[in-house]
C-alpha cells in the first residue's frame, strides 16, 4: 500500500492472535497505531508502514551439472526498495557446481549487510 | 500376482514433506524395514519448486525456503536405514497391502506390513472450472508455471492474468514480476481472497498488482496463443453479470483455482473417501477404512502450511509402524461431522472413550470473534470450546478435546 494513503490496515503476524491494526498519521509525522492488544503491535506496524523489509527468493542458472537451476534467497530481510536493485545483481550470477546449501554467492549485496545464499545443494556432474 | 517380491514393515508412497516425515516417524516408532517410494528423480516433492521463504517456522523454528526444508528433511531420512526408491512409481495398491511397483530396475511386488499414503495433490485445471473460449497455448496452472520458471528457467510469457487468489497464484504473481513479466491482475470469484494475508500484502500490494474480488474469467480468446481474456463481475450465486465484461489483452493465463488430493491409488485399494476433503476418511490414528493403510499430508486434506503436512506425516508413520508390529486399534465407533460454517473436521472417526483427540478444521466463510465448539450430538454437551478473533477459509485450524467421549460429535462454529 502506498505511503500516501491516510490509513493502512494490516494484520499483526507476531503471534497467532493476529490483531487487525489500523495505522494512521500521528503527531510530528509519526504514525498512530490502533487495534493492537499488546505493546509489540506498535513497532511492528511502524516498521511495516514506514520501513518495510522483505526477503527475496529466485533461482539462477547453474553450470557444470545436470540441474539447470540453483535456488537462492537473502540471508535476512532488506529494505523493500532494495529488492529490484538486488535482483539485478543476482541476475548476473552464473555459479558453477558444486554449490552447497547456505553457500554465500554474493556477500553483503549492495552494502545491505545481507548475503545472497544458495538454498539447495547442487553436486557437480561427476558426483551426481 | 506374480513377479519379483520384496517385503517391508512400512511402505510410504510419496517423498514430499508428508512422506519424508512419515518414513522418519515409522523409524522412530521402531519399524525395521521402511521403504520410501517416490516417482520423481529426487525427494522433496513440490517443495523443490517453492523457492520462496516462509517454510519451517513450526518444524525448524526459523523461516527457510522450500528447497532448504526439503533438503533438511531428506538429510534426516538419509541418516536412517530407510530404503529410498526414487524414479519409482506405484501402479497399484491392494487392500491386503501389496504394491505393484515399476522402476528402472523393472516391475516388482512389495508386500508391506503397513502403508502410508503421502501422494500429495494436483491442481484444478481449466477443464475442471469450464472456462469457455478457444484452446490456445499460454494457459498454465500456477504450479506448473512455477516449475517451468523456477526449475527449468523458461520464460512463460510477457503479459499475464491470474485467475484465483490461492497462495501459489499470489507467489507466482510476484515471481513473474521479478522475471520481467507484466501481471495485469488477479481475479477471484469469491468475495474474499483465498491466500494468506502475508502473501496478499507482499506479493500483490508491494508490487501494485490489482486484486479484483467477485470477478472471474468468462472467456479465453486467441488462436495459437492467448491474445486476451474477458473478465466479468459475478453475482451472489457466482454467475457472471451481463454488461460487466471487460477485455484484458494478455498472452498468458495462470490458474490458481484449488487443489485436489491425488487418491487414484487409494481408490484402487478401496479406501473410503470423504466428499468434503477429497481425501480418505480417517480415525484419530490417521488410519483409513482399510486396516493398515494410513494417510497424511495433502493427499488426506489440503494444508496451508507444509510443516503441518510433515507433522501429520510423523504421526501417520508412527501409527503405521505400530500396526506393522501387530498393534490393532480397538475400532472407531464415534462419528464426527462438520457443523455450522465448518467445511470439514478431521478425523471423521474416533475410537470410543479415547481422550486427547485433536481435530483439524476449516470454515466455509470468513468470520470474526467466534467460538468453535465440539459438541455431543446426543447430549448437546460442549466438550471443547475455542475462541478465535478471526477465521478464514484458507486457514487450517485446530481444536482439541481433552476428555474421553462416548457419543457422536459435531465440530461447529455456531
Amino acid at each position: 500500500m502506498s505511503e500516501h494513503d491516510a490509513v493502512d490496515r494490516l494484520t499483526c503476524v507476531l503471534c497467532p492472535v493476529g490483531c487487525e491494526l489500523e495505522v494512521g498519521t500521528g503527531p510530528a509525522g509519526g504514525v498512530q497505531v490502533t487495534g493492537n492488544q499488546c505493546d509489540k503491535g506498535v513497532p511492528f506496524a511502524e516498521e511495516e508502514v514506514l520501513r518495510p523489509k522483505r526477503n527475496l527468493a529466485t533461482s539462477v542458472p547453474i553450470r557444470g551439472t545436470a540441474s539447470r537451476m540453483v535456488s537462492v534467497r537473502l540471508s535476512g530481510p532488506v529494505p523493500r526498495e532494495m529488492i529490484f536493485p538486488i535482483l539485478t545483481e543476482i541476475a548476473k550470477l552464473r555459479p558453477e557446481a558444486p554449490v552447497r546449501r547456505g553457500q554465500v554467492l554474493i556477500a553483503d549485496v549492495l552494502g545491505t549487510g545481507v548475503d545472497v545464499i544458495a538454498t539447495r545443494t547442487v553436486l557437480a556432474k561427476a558426483d551426481s | 500376482m506374480s513377479g519379483p517380491r520384496e517385503t517391508c514393515d512400512v511402505a510410504v508412497i510419496g517423498g514430499g514433506p508428508a512422506g519424508l516425515a512419515a518414513a522418519l516417524g515409522a523409524r522412530r516408532a521402531g519399524a525395521g524395514k521402511v521403504l520410501l517410494l517416490e516417482r520423481d528423480r529426487t525427494l522433496g516433492g513440490i517443495l523443490n519448486q517453492c523457492v520462496h521463504d516462509g517454510f519451517g517456522l513450526f518444524l525448524y523454528k526459523e523461516t527457510i525456503s522450500g528447497p532448504e526444508y526439503a533438503e533438511r528433511l531428506t538429510e534426516d531420512v538419509l541418516r536412517e536405514p530407510i530404503r529410498v526408491a526414487t524414479g519409482t512409481m506405484v501402479l497399484d495398491l491392494s487392500p491386503d497391502r501389496v504394491l505393484r511397483v515399476n522402476s528402472r530396475e523393472g516391475y516388482r511386488l512389495v508386500e508391506a506390513g503397513a502403508v502410508v499414503l503421502a501422494m500429495g495433490c494436483r491442481e484444478r485445471t481449466r477443464e475442471m472450472i469450464e472456462i469457455p473460449g478457444t484452446r490456445p497455448a499460454g494457459i498454465f496452472t500456477a504450479g506448473s508455471a512455477q516449475n517451468l520458471v523456477n526449475l527449468q528457467n523458461l520464460r512463460i510469457g510477457n503479459e499475464a492474468v491470474i485467475l484465483g487468489s490461492g497462495d501459489i497464484g499470489l507467489i507466482m504473481a510476484r515471481r513473474l514480476v521479478f522475471e520481467g513479466v507484466a501481471v495485469k491482475g488477479v481475479f477471484e470469484i469469491l468475495p474474499w481472497a483465498n491466500g494468506l494475508e502475508r502473501n496478499i500484502r507482499q506479493c500483490l500490494m508491494d508490487l501494485r498488482i490489482p486484486l479484483e474480488l467477485r470477478s472471474t474469467v468468462v472467456e479465453i480468446r486467441g488462436r495459437d496463443r492467448v491474445e486476451s481474456v474477458v473478465v466479468a463481475k459475478v453475482d451472489e450465486s457466482l454467475a457472471p453479470v451481463a454488461g460487466t465484461e471487460s477485455v484484458i489483452p494478455c498472452d498468458t493465463l495462470l490458474l490458481s483455482v484449488g487443489l485436489i488430493p491425488e487418491n487414484e491409488l487409494a481408490k484402487k485399494a478401496g479406501v473410503v473417501l470423504s466428499p468434503l476433503t477429497g481425501g480418505a476418511v480417517v480415525d484419530e490414528t490417521l488410519m483409513t477404512s482399510i486396516p493398515g493403510i494410513f494417510s497424511c499430508g495433502n493427499v488426506l486434506h489440503i494444508h496451508d502450511v507444509a510443516d503441518w503436512a510433515s507433522f501429520e506425516g510423523f504421526a501417520a508413520g508412527e501409527r503405521a509402524a505400530r500396526f506393522a508390529a501387530g498393534e490393532r486399534p480397538a475400532g472407531p465407533t464415534i462419528r464426527v461431522s462438520a457443523g455450522p460454517n465448518v467445511r470439514y473436521a478431521l478425523p471423521q472417526l474416533v475410537t470410543r472413550g479415547k481422550p486427547g483427540v485433536e481435530w483439524s478444521f476449516r470454515v466455509k466463510r470468513p468470520v470474526r470473534d467466534v467460538a468453535v465448539e465440539v459438541k455431543g450430538l446426543t447430549s448437546g454437551k460442549v466438550y471443547a470450546r475455542r475462541k478465535f478473533a478471526r477465521l478464514l477459509p484458507s486457514e487450517l485450524q485446530k481444536i482439541k478435546v481433552r476428555v474421553a467421549v462416548e457419543e457422536d460429535l459435531e465440530v461447529g462454529c455456531p
